[in-house]
């Protein structure tokens, strides 16, 4: 088990995620808001790819190349001095954790990966044993949130103690390496404890808490229904305990929530009267962050306007 | 056509376990043999919830060794949401065993036309050092998401920029990213991913002019595969 004490908040490296830079932007710009008004020191590297998540959950990457994707980036890290891994995307910690474990525990795999490098010239990617440490090097942004709550609390800008605020927490962070979390893994309250922090009264558990959103990787393409059940499972969950905000710590989920909320109220004849967030971009807005500038809200499907005319922020 | 086997996700193996244990995919302290087929990961699961899906059931197929879960619609039902891997009380991971199972079936060229809509993404990240939803998915997303999506989209550039942001989120990658895509051999079982998808295409064309297609789930002997017709593919 994480232990809280343990969370880093120097040389992080905040790993860009692909599905919020193309989809959610501001929940990259609002973390580095938040980190910047924390003294958290980290950096954001353009040399760092992508995890290979998306194509690795859609079955078309095997994990040799999930492993050498991974070895690299781990090089790109330890390289500007930066070697804690902080993602924005659930995915991307989980498969950066796994990687690192392979190549730590599996001696052909990591004698592969470092002889493509060699065939390749590209030395300076080589992988030695225990270089990173799948435990301490790897972090979710919100765990660094998390950390931090007192601060957090004391820059606090506006009176959010009538927001009812619903949690959900990626399943990637909590499932995957389950004895890896901060608390409990069967009752995660992460996000619940920094919504808290910034004077929301977060409901702490509601019916299907822990189900999946729904998105599933190749699900909402190939099985669209299914996937789409899934997430008004949740929804009508949310809907029953008088849920006014939903927060959420991954972009995968954030699409499915935010995105595809008004489509199932189009196709079940539904009606939801929740709005969408990553915990990010709350902890930004509640510390006087411009929600345009800042928090990216127009790239959002589910229109926030009414929120934060109704908390007088606009 | 010679198969494309990637060894470190399906190591050839006698058994379908023993494959699964020694595959990258699974954790090394895989508790398959410890399963007890108490059902917790059913009950945790999603698809289960939802569809005839097991991931009870496939686990028991993989023990044993009944390679006709390989042609089960099922495999491909999971969200690999990780609640069984959660939930199961003898360390099993009933979620990266049905990843090693997807692997073996594409393997024989099973559910290779499931992978068509996603192939960009290898493509994408090589040029790019980023990954996208790929381009048959955005079709999918406007078709669904409608106007405000697509405006959202038309400004997704001005709008990063406003965020203080680069305009595109390429990476600088040194062309690293697509000489390791090269090398692990992902490009090659790319191209034979799309030849086996082709030949498939063709062949079902052909099946489809002279007999009428059967639902095929219901032969491979699961207690429910019978009444799991199977997802409708999402049109692309
Ligand atoms: S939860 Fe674990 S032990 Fe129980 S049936 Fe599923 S795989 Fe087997
Ligand atoms: S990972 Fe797959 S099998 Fe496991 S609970 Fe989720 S949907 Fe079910």
């Amino acid at each position: 088990m994480k232990a809280i004490g343990d969370i880093p908040d120097s040389q992080l490296l905040l790993f860009k995620s692909c599905m919020v830079g193309q989809e959610y932007p501001g929940v990259e710009t609002s973390t580095c808001y938040v980190f910047d008004r924390l003294g958290i020191d980290y950096c954001i590297n353009d040399e760092q790819s992508c995890c290979t998540g998306i194509g690795h959950y859609t079955d078309i990457f095997e994990g040799l190349t999930t492993a050498a994707i991974g070895a690299r980036n781990f090089a790109v890290a330890k390289r500007c001095g930066y070697p804690n891994i902080t993602c924005l995307c659930s995915t991307c910690y989980a498969v950066n954790k796994e990687a690192c474990e392979v190549l730590n525990t599996n001696t052909e795999v990591r004698e592969k990966v470092n002889s493509i490098f060699r065939e390749q010239g590209l030395e300076n990617l080589v992988y030695e044993k225990d270089d990173m440490n799948p435990r301490t090097n790897f972090y979710h942004a919100i765990e660094i949130l998390l950390s931090k709550v007192d601060k957090i609390k004391e820059q606090k800008k506006f009176d959010f103690s009538r927001v009812k605020t619903a949690s959900h927490h990626a399943c990637h962070y909590y499932k995957v390496k389950y004895l890896d979390v901060l608390g409990n893994p069967e009752n995660p309250q992460l996000i619940d404890n920094i919504a808290a922090a910034c004077g929301a009264e977060p409901v702490r558990w509601y019916e299907d808490r822990t189900l999946t959103c729904g998105m599933g990787f190749s699900q909402l393409h190939l099985n669209k229904s299914t996937s789409l059940q899934v997430t008004k499972t949740k929804l009508d969950s949310l809907q029953k305990a008088g849920i006014e905000l939903m927060l959420h710590m991954c972009p995968n989920c954030q699409i499915q929530y935010d995105r595809y909320q008004p489509v199932i109220e189009k196709e079940f004849g539904v009606k939801y009267d929740m709005v969408h967030m990553n915990i990010a971009q709350f902890v930004a807005l509640s510390m006087g962050a411009h929600p345009y500038k800042v928090c990216g809200f127009q790239t959002h499907s589910v229109p926030l306007e009414g929120f934060l005319e109704k908390y007088g922020i606009i | 056509m010679i198969p494309y086997v990637n060894e470190y996700d399906t190591p050839e193996c006698k058994t379908l376990a023993e494959t699964a244990k020694k595959s990258i995919r699974t954790p090394a302290s895989l508790g398959l043999d410890r399963c007890i087929q108490c059902g917790a990961c059913t009950a945790s699961c999603p698809a289960a919830r939802f569809t005839d899906y097991s991931p009870r059931q496939i686990v028991k197929k993989v023990l044993e060794n009944d390679r006709s879960v390989l042609e089960s619609e099922m495999i491909w039902s999971c969200f690999y949401c990780y609640s069984c891997n959660l939930r199961c009380p003898r360390n099993n991971s009933p979620v990266t065993i049905v990843q090693v199972l997807r692997q073996m079936a594409i393997n024989e060229g099973i559910g290779v036309e499931k992978l068509a809509y996603f192939l960009e993404i290898g493509e994408y990240l090589a040029e790019n050092g980023a990954s996208k939803v790929p381009g048959a998915g955005v079709k999918n997303m406007e078709r669904d998401l409608g106007e405000r999506w697509i405006r959202f989209k038309k400004n997704l550039e001005s709008t990063r920029v406003e965020l203080g942001l680069s305009s595109r989120d390429i990476r600088n990658t040194h062309g690293e990213v697509q000489a390791i895509l090269e090398a692990t051999g992902y490009f090659e079982r790319e191209k034979w991913l799309k030849a086996k998808i082709q030949e498939k295409l063709l062949h079902q064309l052909l099946e489809n002019q002279c007999i009428k297609r059967e639902n095929r789930s219901g032969d491979f002997g699961f207690e429910s595969d019978r009444r799991y017709p199977g997802q409708p593919a999402f049109i692309i």
